[in-house]
């Protein structure tokens, strides 16, 4: 693979990853207490707590997505959004081994149900794309600026 | 400490101090790295509480908020629809300060219930509404639930509620799915 072609592969992922945690968040901005609701359904947190994740969470997804796109401080925002989506495949293993049957709510509130297998599915892909842009080396664009 | 080269190797002190500022640089990066990391999630974190002060002091405080809520309860005086976590709903229910409600669907409460809910359906409000009142006193701390977190029948058959007078009721969210997990009292649930 050219220099040029990776470089065209890694700023379409930094891009489409932006654009998905930007979307992510800007929804569950938007209706913070249905979001509490999911964020509840995962039963890890007390009372309180669901409504402080849930406040804050979607900002700093949709401030990473921003970040991403942007692509100011890519390095740092790819590495938060691996942690991120680690935490969020473990939550949803933790709700399989717990026989817990709760949509996701990773994306629009209520709906129809995503399957915890099916997210856990879609965040390894998101985890392996901002492990790839973190670690990506060689050209100050696209890797630690 | 100063490395000491050993004799006769005169590349050794080069590769060596070499190594360290490397070490140095990698170390300064990974700092830096990460502090930007926390000053992105900081400042998430503060828009997202400055954001949602009321809601996250409504959440505190266990005051719903009036435009959550919406004007039906504005228009109730001095009426309040609250969220209740577990512990105060089994509290009250257990010193039997409080009638349980349950918005659910006929279907869904013959399946199992809160022990001791009346079934009071969203759906069939307007049927039921002469039985209830006969049964239940208008100033009577009500505790609604339906099918848990994300079930918004429960606010919904609270709004009807307080349109209908009733003024101090308790939306217990974790509803039924949280009240079985838990292992307290129910009814009705096939063995």
């Amino acid at each position: 693979m050219t220099p040029e072609t990776r470089r065209y592969i890694l700023t379409a992922l930094r891009i489409g990853l932006g654009l998905v945690f930007l979307y992510a968040g800007v929804l569950k901005i938007s209706d913070p207490k249905a979001f509490a609701s999911s964020v509840a359904a995962y039963k890890v947190l007390p009372y309180f707590f669901n409504y402080l994740v849930a406040s804050t969470i979607p900002w700093i997804e949709a401030l990473c997505g921003l970040l991403l796109i942007t692509g100011y401080r890519i390095k740092a925002t790819s590495g938060l959004i691996a942690a991120m989506n680690a935490m969020f495949i473990i939550l949803l293993a933790s709700t399989i081994i717990r026989g817990l049957d709760i949509d996701c709510g990773c994306f629009r509130q209520g709906g129809d149900k995503t399957s915890a297998w099916t997210a856990i599915g879609r965040d390894v892909i998101f985890l392996c794309v901002a492990l790839t842009i973190f670690s990506a080396r060689g050209d100050r664009r696209f890797s630690t600026r | 400490m100063t490395p000491n080269p050993s004799p006769g190797s005169g590349t050794a002190r080069p590769a060596c101090v070499l190594g360290r500022k490397d070490s140095y640089i990698m170390k300064k990066h990974h700092k830096k790295l990460l502090l930007e990391m926390v000053v992105i999630v900081l400042i998430g974190v503060a828009a997202g509480i400055a954001f949602n002060f009321r809601l996250l002091r409504d959440a505190a405080t266990g005051t719903f908020s009036r435009t959550e809520a919406g004007p039906v309860i504005a228009a109730a005086d001095g009426a309040s629809m609250n969220p209740a976590p577990l512990a105060q709903a089994r509290e009250l229910l257990e010193r039997n300060e409080a009638i349980i409600i349950d918005a659910r669907e006929g279907s869904a409460f013959s399946e199992g219930h809160i022990k001791g809910a009346l079934s009071l359906p969203i759906g069939e409000f307007e049927s039921r509404l002469k039985s209830f009142r006969a049964t239940t006193p208008v100033h009577s701390q009500l505790v609604i639930y339906c099918s848990g977190y994300g079930c918004r029948d429960s606010y919904m058959l609270g709004e009807k509620l307080i349109a209908h007078g009733y003024g101090r009721i308790l939306i217990y969210e974790g509803g039924y799915p949280e009240w079985k997990d838990a292992g307290l009292p129910i009814e009705g649930a096939a063995p």
